[in-house]
């Protein structure tokens, strides 16, 4: 369809006294070739809206440009399906920012241009749809794995349930007793009653569950995954939409405690899940191994190898609650005989205090705060020691038996610490990656991911093996679309906590399925159906969009020839500013449409003049400048500002072409990076910053400073810094002079 | 559009984190949200906090992506100011009566302030616990969703010749804007009322509102905040003193059968994320927290080494129950017993916060039809579920959580249609 | 530092929580009541730890250290309490078994402190003077002498010698032993626990005297200053009747001048301004407990077996000779070996009942003082203030 541009320029806010729209109009009729242009008093009213829709309707206009105020605000006035809509931020850019008259003026007629340049280049995305499953896989027959399968089979969804014990249940099946999920007032002990939830789920048409399998590998894309499971010797693909690992935890290897507490030295000193065995096996009575003996009495040593740096510098969360409820085994076991529990901390948050509070009433329950600094073998007993107790500052405790509150570690960590390693060696060379894969013990793999980037999902960094999100607002963010990690192989938690977190991936993993069944990308740009379209024929096989993808949606063959795999990929657009040769664009955004853009910006030919523009990403630095220009913090007239993706998307090309048109420098503002990134694209603003290391060559071939390029991170909560951070830049542009390339 | 192809249409009471989460990402599997908020903003109890423990990230960060999803998911429908009058009917087919407030300001607000300067009256901001004054017509705060005006009427004198009607150029004040009252018909509903700070003037051993510069942890939240009364600076009420030496209260309220019988999970982790706006701001200043066990489960252990490890932070366990006016200055005398020297000691502090808990809004306000526990928090029953603080307390990527399980049982119920 | 070996004695902490400590499992340590308790001193301050040790069921740290007996129950740390543990009640019962612990002998502890005895300890004097009465032949027909005057008089019912004065000193004599005993164990123990700082222990003694007298320390209580107003009552009332006691003894002995006295005699006028004050006292003991049952406690048996002797012994008194001036004979001799039999119950179990507070609280005192173990609160306070 014939592309038609309507430009409305609203005349509210101030904009009509402050910008003389009429010169505006003019250059948009006559030099931009826009056939519709209006002038409106409020362009947001009724009447406004409606005059727009006329001309839909009537002149055909579908490319529509809103110069008035920021898309932030009047979203649901200015909705226009079907057309191609872009909003110039007159009223926050020219009018409340920009002090001197002139220089409004010409900001508005520059933000005009760069908008109808927008809209010339844009289309309307048209969706990328394939043929789509709806089925998930559930990795872990676990009480996480079973509540997710359970749970995603109610709200209507076929599920393959993948356990590689050769029964379902997990962890839970070892536990004598539970700790209540939420009313705590019936008791200490609740029945752990895994046998229903299997059955339920054992017998749910709508869950195919494979029982001593394992996967073999992942292929293809989400709703369009091939997913081969290994049972016995034979091995089945199925199409597969979105998958669940809920692979779980192992108890942290005791016998790294044997020099702090004696274990393994010790018959007696046991760890807690070895304890909830014995309960189970004698029924409750609690009978120590070395003798078989009823005990008498049990100290508890909580964060035994726990918030430690030494062993697991995290606290396992679920401990307390443990040992509290393991304190009443040895009671209810044994009338007369006494659990004495010795914490750092008494960790039952929420609504878990009403359970530390019920169970304190155990009889023969002592608790106290303390330091376990040792454990010795005194005839049939041991003398446990202590520090900094509230018993005395040094202290001894003569008990029959010690129970050591071990801590969880995910299934990911092994996978995880080898591929690390595995990453270091290559870094090294070919050679010590070699050696690397021949002296180390190659773990099993859970997902076999036919990723270019990777087997596993990717860790976090400081995140100790959990696969967690590093979102705070966004828990089940991994760098997978349409793969989630639920349960304590996310972070440590317990089973209630599991069954909770269970549900919300399932409901991820079901979004995930209806959006690319609709060509719609996932989170963060949930309503976003333009996709990554290569032109290929160009490509040099540089490999730089496969490695960067920050979401491994790009695979390759064996010549580094790229596959984008569209239903993995989040719209960023890093791989657009990857590309050295440009190829990479979407329908609605492309190194074409932001470069030439950038390169009409008006570029005064006085030296005293500078043109600064400032690439910011479209999700925090925009908004932050929009606060800005709400609290009326004007800015330096040269700026201007173009909104992007994310910052990923920055592609060097626009730097050069930008500064030998003219301009002075061109600032970055993009997400904080780094261990605690902020990016919703997780690498983006970091890639930029990476990119912007290698700017200088770039730079040298123009003979131009790199101090006319940087890039600051800027919070969206942080609009106060923004004419600051401008300011310094300006200083420094000042400082380095104007750009030679100024009036070529 | 779900698998079995009918759209479930869901009710989420509460336009806070937890709300916002459920809302959307039920809306995003395809099913037909409404939210609801009474407050005259979405984004409730985390768009008054300053930054998010341990990344000591801006939540308006994260509610920025969730109201652009809001914004561009026409199965979305959110009303503020409203609040539930009744719910009747089973799962699959509720009908809810809605009452919806009057703002008194329409949707052709261009918030350009011009009301608020011709406003002749001032009222207590209530967003931020009465530190400062607001007009009586006034923005909730400048990145607002929707960013639009409201007006206190109660406030609003009988005789007032209305300058902000005649100060707008859009129309957009309507005085005479009367309360509306709809009816929907939904699936399910997801009850994400949240929580309100406990009234710390309760505990009267710790004298909030008796000893000057004795505050909360959310009236600090405030402080700090560069949108807040003192444009983000921690300075002491009484005179403005920027503060040296802080102590930090836990349990103010909270793990106390006189109070909130049970802990509200975040105030531990509140007061060390507190503690380094202090040190931010003052490297030098010196602050104490006194608590009973410091609670910091899973990875956020990182969090409390990270904070322990800056100079003039110590941690004593012992709970406070002594807060006195110092005898000739501003200050602050607390005392406590420091349990593993086992000494009583009082100290003086520049300023004290106490780490006031959360009580669940349907402690005071019930929403109609619903099932409480005596705590305050919603009991789950078959259609209706209950979502974050209004559950139980937690914190916000608890609430993550537990919102998007919710989301996924609202739908559920859609689903057996 | 010394490795203390710690031995849980969990058959020990079952005693408190049967002898009253039920709330005892209920503390998890967050200190608020040492904070809020004005008696505690600074240095390792109680209740808490106490509470600590009790659940532990170590003995030896809460008997060897004179903090039980520093607490005077007032019950501002149970008002305070987050956890409803009630210190102050866990306490009371601490110190029951403590009293249990040094008084000998043993049996009698037992029977005191056990509700199935109560009828027994009642019985034993109740018997007693009845056989006294029968040996008089009182039963047997013999008729019930009266006064030179002829009026009704208690004296010519009993004679004091040997019927009355021979019994009750012996009793008091078995009371001192007992209290000698149980004191001098006690003050090894603590003894053995810290070291005396003070070598002036009469000083010591005089202080905790007049601190007594006064009840400086009962008056910092904050939640509930009643009680204090009804003890200082109580324990004026014991002295006034001392020395009731005494001047009787000095008519009777030295002038040879039998009783009943005149009304307007002294020593007539201050019996009954004491007896009097006690049964204010009692009455308003009493009223309290019901009154702040709920936030401190009402108190144990062990509480309310004291309170009903001393009651007893006021109002039966005052009944006695409120019925003997209306000459009504049967019923006022009645009352009279009522008042009898509580007197008895006063002296026989001092040692053993909560009587034995004022003995073993005083000798705490004493020793707190002697180990400088509490110096005052506001001496403290500004203390502070200046180190700040």
């Amino acid at each position: 369809m014939e592309k038609k541009i309507g430009l409305y320029i609203c005349k509210g806010c101030g904009i009509g006294e402050a910008i003389n729209t009429e010169k505006i109009s003019n250059i948009a009729k006559n030099a931009l070739r826009v056939p519709v242009v209006v002038e409106h008093d409020v362009l947001c009213s009724k009447q406004g809206i409606e005059l727009i829709k006329k001309d839909i309707a009537e002149l055909g206009v579908n490319s529509i440009v809103i110069a008035g105020c920021s898309p932030r605000v009047k979203t649901y006035e200015f909705n226009f399906p079907g057309c191609f809509v872009d909003r110039v931020p007159l009223r926050e850019l020219a009018v409340w920012t920009i002090e001197s008259p002139e220089e409004k003026q010409l900001a508005a007629e520059d933000y005009v241009k760069m908008s109808v340049i927008k809209a010339q280049k844009g289309e309307v995305p048209e969706p990328y749809i394939v043929e789509t499953v709806k089925t998930l896989l559930v990795v872990g027959g676990g009480i996480s794995g079973m509540t997710s399968a359970l749970e995603a089979a109610k709200a209507g969804y076929d599920v393959v349930l993948v356990e590689k014990e050769p029964e379902l249940g997990g962890f839970a099946r070892k536990l004598y007793k539970r700790v209540p999920t939420d009313d705590f007032s019936h008791g200490v002990l609740g029945d752990v009653n895994i046998e229903p939830l299997i059955n339920e789920v054992s017998s749910n048409s709508k869950i195919k569950v494979y029982t001593s399998s394992r996967i073999e590998k992942i292929d293809g894309q989400p709703g369009d995954f091939d997913v081969t499971i290994a049972k016995g010797g034979s091995t089945e693909t199925i199409k597969i939409g979105a998958i669940i690992q809920a692979t779980g935890w192992k108890p942290y290897d005791a016998k790294k405690l044997a020099k702090k507490y004696g274990y393994g030295k010790f018959k007696d000193v046991v760890t807690n899940f070895e304890f909830e065995e014995i309960a189970k096996k004698n029924n409750g009575v609690i009978k120590r191994p070395s003798d078989e003996r009823v005990v008498k009495s049990v100290l508890f040593v909580q964060c035994a190898g726990q918030r430690d740096p030494e062993h697991i510098p995290y606290c396992s969360g679920m401990c307390c609650a443990t040992t509290l409820k393991q304190a009443r085994y040895v009671t209810d076991g044994n009338p007369d005989a006494t659990a004495m529990v010795i914490y750092k901390d008494m960790r039952t948050p929420g609504k878990l205090e009403y359970y530390y509070k019920e169970a304190q009433n155990t009889p023969g329950m002592m608790l106290a705060k303390g330091e376990v600094t040792g454990i010795r073998e005194e005839y049939d007993k041991l003398v446990v020691t202590l520090e900094d107790s509230l018993l005395g500052a040094k202290a001894e405790i003569e008990v029959e038996m010690v129970v050591l509150a071990t801590g969880m570690v995910p299934t990911t960590k092994e996978p995880q610490d080898y591929l690390i390693g595995l990453a270091e060696a290559s870094a090294k060379g070919d050679e010590a990656k070699a050696q690397y894969i021949e002296k180390t013990k190659k773990p099993e793999f859970i997902l076999n991911l036919g990723y270019r980037q990777g087997p596993e999902l990717p860790f976090l960094e400081g995140g100790f093996g959990f696969v967690d999100s590093n979102f705070i607002c966004f828990q089940y963010e991994t760098r997978r679309t349409g793969i989630y990690a639920v349960g304590p192989v996310r972070q440590p938690m317990n089973m209630a906590e599991a069954q909770e977190d269970a549900r919300g991936a399932a409901l991820k993993a079901i979004q995930c399925i209806e959006h690319v069944a609709k060509g719609m990308a996932v989170h963060p740009r949930a309503w976003d159906t333009s996709f990554p379209e290569p032109n290929l024929t160009k490509c040099t096989a540089c490999k730089r969009c496969t490695e960067e993808c920050p979401f491994g949606a790009i695979d390759e063959d064996e010549k580094g020839v790229p596959f984008y795999k569209p239903n993995r990929c989040r719209r960023c657009g890093t791989c657009m500013g990857a590309c050295p040769e440009r190829i990479v664009s979407f329908k609605d955004y492309s190194v074409d449409m932001i470069g030439t853009m950038a390169k009409n910006v008006s570029v005064p030919s006085e030296d005293d003049r500078p043109r600064i523009i400032v690439f910011c990403c479209e999700n925090d630095a925009f908004p932050a400048i929009e606060t800005a220009a709400f609290h009326r913090h004007t800015f330096d007239p040269a700026v201007r500002f173009i909104q992007l993706r994310c910052l990923g998307s920055v592609n060097l090309v626009w730097i050069a072409d930008v500064l030998s048109k003219g301009v002075d420098g061109m600032l970055l503002l993009g997400c904080k990076y780094g261990e605690d990134y902020q990016c919703h694209f997780a690498k983006g603003s970091e890639l930029a910053k990476y990119r912007l290391g290698k700017v200088q060559e770039t730079l040298d071939r123009l003979q131009l400073e790199a101090d006319r390029v940087q890039m600051y991170e800027v919070a969206i909560d942080e609009y106060w810094r923004i004419p600051d951070i401008i300011n310094e830049f300006m200083d420094k542009i000042r400082e380095i002079g104007p750009n030679p390339f100024k009036g070529f | 559009m779900q698998g079995n192809g009918n759209p479930s249409r869901i009710l989420v009471v509460g336009g806070g984190f937890s709300g916002l989460t459920a809302g959307i990402e039920a809306a995003e599997t395809g099913s037909e949200v409404i939210i609801i908020d009474k407050n005259p903003y979405l984004g409730g109890r985390v768009a008054q906090l300053n930054k998010y423990f341990p990344k000591i990230c801006p939540p308006l960060c994260g509610l920025e992506i969730n109201f652009r999803r809001i914004k561009v998911n026409p199965l979305v429908t959110f009303y503020t100011m409203a609040e539930v009058e009744s719910i009747s009917g089973e799962p699959g087919n509720y009908k809810v009566k809605i009452k919806i407030n009057p703002r008194y300001v329409n949707e052709n607000c261009t918030a350009c302030n011009a009301c608020a300067e011709a406003c002749p009256v001032e009222r207590i901001s209530d967003f931020n616990f009465g530190l400062n004054m607001t007009k009586a017509i006034y923005l909730p705060f400048e990145q607002a969703f929707p960013q639009r005006y409201v007006i206190d009427r109660t406030i609003c004198p009988k005789d007032c010749p209305a300058p902000c009607v005649s100060a707008c150029k859009y129309n957009a004040i309507d005085l005479n804007a009367q309360p509306d009252s709809i009816e929907v018909n939904v699936d399910s509903i997801v009850i994400a009322t949240g929580w309100k700070p406990y009234d710390a003037s309760k505990i009267d051993n710790l004298s909030f509102g008796k000893v000057k510069n004795v505050i909360t942890n959310m009236m600090l939240e405030r402080l700090a905040s560069k949108n807040g009364p003192t444009q983000g600076q921690i300075l002491r009420p009484s005179d403005g003193k920027p503060v040296e030496k802080v102590a930090f209260v836990q349990c103010a309220g909270s793990r106390d059968e006189n109070h909130l019988p049970f802990c509200s999970y975040i105030c531990c982790l509140a007061s060390l994320k507190h503690t380094l706006y202090i040190k931010e701001q003052n490297p030098s200043a010196e602050v104490t927290i006194f608590y009973i066990d410091i609670r910091t489960p899973g990875r956020y252990e990182k969090f409390l080494n990270n904070v322990k490890e800056q100079t003039g932070v110590n941690l004593i366990k012992g709970k406070v129950a002594a807060v006195e006016q110092d005898s000739d200055s501003d200050d602050v005398v607390v005392t406590a017993e420091d349990m593993l020297n086992g000494e009583k000691i009082k100290k003086r502090f520049d300023m004290v916060v106490l780490a006031t808990g959360m009580q669940p809004e349907g402690f005071e306000f019930k929403v109609p039809g619903l099932k409480y526990a005596v705590d305050g928090f919603v009991i789950d029953t078959d259609g209706i579920y209950s979502a974050g603080c209004a559950k139980s307390p937690m914190d916000v990527a608890g609430c993550g959580k537990d919102a998007t399980s919710a989301a996924l049982k609202a739908i559920q119920i859609g689903a057996r249609r | 530092m010394a490795e203390e070996i710690v031995k849980p004695d969990l058959n020990f902490a079952k005693e408190v929580i049967k002898a009253g400590g039920e709330s005892l499992k209920k503390c998890y340590q967050c200190s608020t009541c040492t904070v809020v308790c004005n008696l505690a001193p600074d240095k390792s301050p109680f209740p808490r730890k106490e509470m600590l040790y009790a659940q532990w069921g170590i003995k030896d740290k809460l008997f060897k250290n004179p903090d039980i007996w520093l607490c005077h129950h007032c019950g501002d740390c149970t008002a305070y309490c987050p956890r409803g543990a009630k210190p102050g009640e866990v306490l009371g019962a601490v110190r029951k078994l403590m009293i249990q612990n040094y008084s000998p002998p043993k049996f009698l502890a037992k029977w005191v402190a056990d509700p199935r005895y109560i009828l027994l300890i009642f019985l034993i004097p109740i018997l007693f003077f009845l056989g006294e009465m029968a040996i008089l032949g009182y039963f047997s027909g013999v008729e019930i002498p009266r006064g030179e005057g002829g009026e009704m008089s208690y004296v010519a019912f009993l004679a004091p010698v040997p019927w009355i004065d021979i019994p009750f000193m012996a009793l008091a004599a078995f009371a001192l032993i007992c209290f000698y005993n149980g004191v001098k164990r006690y003050w090894l123990d603590l003894a053995s626990g810290a070291e005396l700082k003070r070598k002036d222990i009469y000083g010591c003694i005089w202080e905790t005297i007049k601190e007594i007298l006064l009840h400086r320390k009962f008056q910092l209580c904050t939640v509930n200053k009643s009680r204090s107003t009804a003890h200082i009552f109580v324990l004026y009332a014991f002295i006034g009747l001392a020395i009731t006691t005494a001047i009787a003894a000095f008519y009777e002995w030295i002038l040879n001048w039998e009783a009943p006295y005149p009304q307007t005699n002294i020593v007539k006028i201050i019996g009954n301004i004491s007896g009097i004050a006690l049964i204010i006292g009692m009455f308003l003991v009493m009223v309290n407990r019901a009154k702040n049952a709920t936030t401190q406690g009402l108190g144990s048996y062990f509480d309310w077996l004291l309170i009903t002797i001393i009651a007893g012994v006021g109002v039966t008194g005052f009944l006695a000779e409120l019925l003997r001036l209306a000459e009504i004979e049967t019923l006022g001799y009645a009352s009279y070996i009522a008042h009898l039999v509580f007197v008895f119950a006063l002296f026989a179990y001092a040692p053993h009942s909560k009587m034995a507070h004022m003995v073993y609280r005083a000798t705490a005192m004493v020793f707190a003082k002697a180990t400088l173990r509490d110096p005052s609160r506001e001496a403290y306070y500004f203390e502070t203030q200046k180190t700040q």
